[in-house]
């Protein structure tokens, strides 16, 4: 049996040690949330790709619109249920750090197409007869306080409004969706009110960036894209077609090996700590071996000093790792303002990032007090009390 | 009173150190009846510690055989023996060996953690000792905020918290002065007359050794002589 009062005294007996260890351990493992969580929204798209959807661009860039004729050949490949037009419109509400994603869509094949978005405020109808209207994700009504009914101006990088400064949307239903591969904090508004925006501007209808199809039950996958592809060979403007998860991939691939280097990362600063704890650890075992031959003494056994050793590590480094992601966890909303919510849209940290956090402090606190509990466990009770005497 | 709480027969202790060999114990035959009061006495490195560290199960012979309390200490496990332990032996050191960041209450406590006692009775019992020792006004001070005599104290009321049948005591009175000295051999006068503990304490002191019923003798690891007192001086 451990007394838990002792463990206390003894951490609190270095005060400044502890505190040390304590503030190293919640700045790593807050640390490690971040960057985990941000390999997360990376990877989200990825996750939540449908095997059913398929994706087609532009054969050479993304950035290249493709004709809106093309929507009507698709339909008539054989295993195509359904195509969604989605066109980037690079929009920010106020000032620039307000930047969140918005395309141009049609409104009812937007949930043919993706059903995993789910209305919760608002509804698909109201949004279907306003030219004006939008849906937004719960995320960003959230964090800018915006209403159903409410209107908002936003400013497009990319495309100037036909008249004024803004473009003016009203929120006619908030979303959110049941999978990843639509993220929170997105916008999607009426095709008709883009189009006849833009259409004065550029003299023609504008293009699309992207469609997105929905295959029919059976499909063959590869025989769609394979279609697809040909069909367009020879221009007018070639295309290709790939998987959602590919499509999402190279998003990910866009930023090299940040993944990797993040994890990377996360793995170094987890090494530090639990080398620092490990030094703290056997500076409290050389403090208290005398204590540890006093309770061998009194009865206590080798394991029982054992766990009494292993159990201040895990009670430090529980306590830091916890306070950690308490951290993180706490000061989402805050990072979610700045620069960073706009460029990982899909950061959250999640109950399994909190759960591996907090499990990962507790393996550094079994690493941290092995060698001092396997000490404890073997010192004689006449060597550490010959040793002080 | 006429059972053997401590028979040594052939107990041999040596040390390795620096390559070489040094016999602390040669087959000491010993026999300490149940509820006298011992003073083990002879000059350093006689091996007075050494049999009180084998006695308490704190180290093991090399060879021979120690019975204590009714138990062959070589037949316990390690388990074992912390068990056997905290329920029949009680120690008290020179340095008083309390731990510095629990109050002299959670001090006496300690041991009892062992026990299947819950925390109110462990308390109970642990403020009975300290009252045992004059010093349940002083339950709530830690090691730092007492006296020598004081902390020794606590370190008895700690040895009898858990009602040993033996109480150990090495060099009980060797870190106090004169006065802080009297109250503990007092005190441990008092264990053996009115709660019948039977002890052996080690001293270079003959003061302290006069307290005792039976002084014994150790040299170069054999028994010497034994004095028998009529009665302990209190």
């Amino acid at each position: 049996m451990i007394s838990l009062k002792l463990v206390r005294r003894n951490l609190l007996k270095h005060k400044m040690r502890s505190a040390l260890t304590i503030a190293s351990l919640v700045v790593g493992i807050f640390l490690l949330c971040v960057l985990r969580s941000l390999v997360v929204a990376i990877e989200s798209g990825v996750q939540g790709a449908k095997r059913d959807r398929l994706v087609v661009q532009s054969a050479v860039s993304l950035f290249v619109s493709l004709p809106l004729n093309y929507q009507a050949k698709m339909e008539e490949v054989p295993g195509v249920a359904k195509i969604v037009k989605w066109q980037w419109f690079g929009a920010y509400w106020q000032e620039p750090k307000n930047f969140f994603a918005n395309f141009a869509t049609d409104p009812d094949a937007l949930f043919d197409v993706f059903p995993e978005i789910e209305i919760v405020e608002g509804s698909v109808e109201e949004w279907r007869k306003d030219r004006r209207g939008c849906i937004v994700g719960d995320k960003i009504a959230e964090e800018y306080h915006w209403k159903v009914g409410q209107t908002i101006p936003l400013i497009s990088a990319i495309f100037p409004p036909p008249q004024g400064d803004t473009w003016e949307f009203t929120v006619s239903a908030i979303y959110r969706p049941k999978s990843t591969a639509i993220d929170r904090r997105t916008m999607f508004f009426q095709w008709e009110y883009f189009e006849k925006g833009v259409e004065p501007l550029y003299g023609e209808s504008p293009g699309t960036g992207t469609y997105f199809l929905r295959l029919a039950p059976g499909a063959d996958q590869n025989e769609v894209m394979r279609r697809i592809e040909a069909m367009y060979e020879n221009g007018p403007q070639r295309v290709t077609c790939s998987t959602e998860a590919a499509f999402q991939m190279q998003f990910v691939t866009m930023m090299g090996n940040i993944p990797t280097l993040m994890m990377s990362i996360g793995t170094g600063v987890l090494i530090a700590i639990a080398l620092a704890c490990v030094n703290t650890m056997l500076m409290a075992f050389r403090d208290q071996a005398h204590d540890v031959g006093i309770m061998k003494a009194l009865g206590f056994t080798d394991g029982g000093v054992a766990g009494y050793m292993l159990s201040q590590s895990l009670f430090l480094c529980l306590l830091g790792g916890l306070l950690g992601v308490a951290l993180a966890k706490g000061s989402q909303p805050l990072l979610m303002m700045g620069p960073m919510g706009a460029m990982f849209p899909g950061y959250d940290v999640t109950n399994r990032t909190m759960v591996i956090a907090a499990s990962l402090s507790a393996a550094i606190g079994l690493v941290a007090g092995f060698v001092p509990a396997l000490a404890a466990r073997r010192m004689r009770s006449v060597d550490a009390l010959r040793s002080v005497e | 009173m006429n059972d053997a709480m401590i028979r040594a027969r052939g107990v041999k202790k040596t040390y390795t150190r620096a390559g070489e060999t040094l016999t602390v114990l040669d087959g000491l035959d010993l026999e300490m009846e149940e509820g006298h009061f011992y003073a083990l006495m002879g000059p350093s490195g006689s091996g007075k510690t050494t049999l009180l560290n084998l006695v308490g199960g704190l180290d093991a012979a090399d060879e021979g055989e120690l019975l204590v309390a009714g138990e062959s200490l070589a037949d316990l496990s390690g388990g074992e023996l912390a068990a056997w332990r905290a329920a029949n032996v009680g120690f008290v050191f020179q340095a008083f060996n309390l731990i510095p960041v629990l109050s002299a209450v959670e001090n006496v406590e300690l041991p009892l953690l062992l026990s299947p006692l819950n925390r109110a009775q462990r308390r109970e019992h642990a403020m009975y000792a300290l009252k045992l020792v004059g010093l349940e006004d002083r339950a709530k001070h830690r090691p730092q905020q007492l006296s020598g005599g004081q902390e020794q104290r606590v370190a008895i009321a700690r040895a009898i918290a858990t009602d040993p049948k033996l109480i150990l005591a090495d060099e009980p009175t060797g870190d106090l002065d004169r006065k802080s000295a009297e109250q503990v051999l007092d005190l441990l006068v008092r264990l053996n007359g009115e709660l019948k503990k039977t002890i052996l304490m080690v001293t270079h002191d003959p003061h302290a050794a006069e307290r005792a019923q039976r002084v014994v003798h150790l040299d170069k690891g054999q028994l010497g002589r034994v004095e028998t007192r009529a009665a302990a001086a209190t």
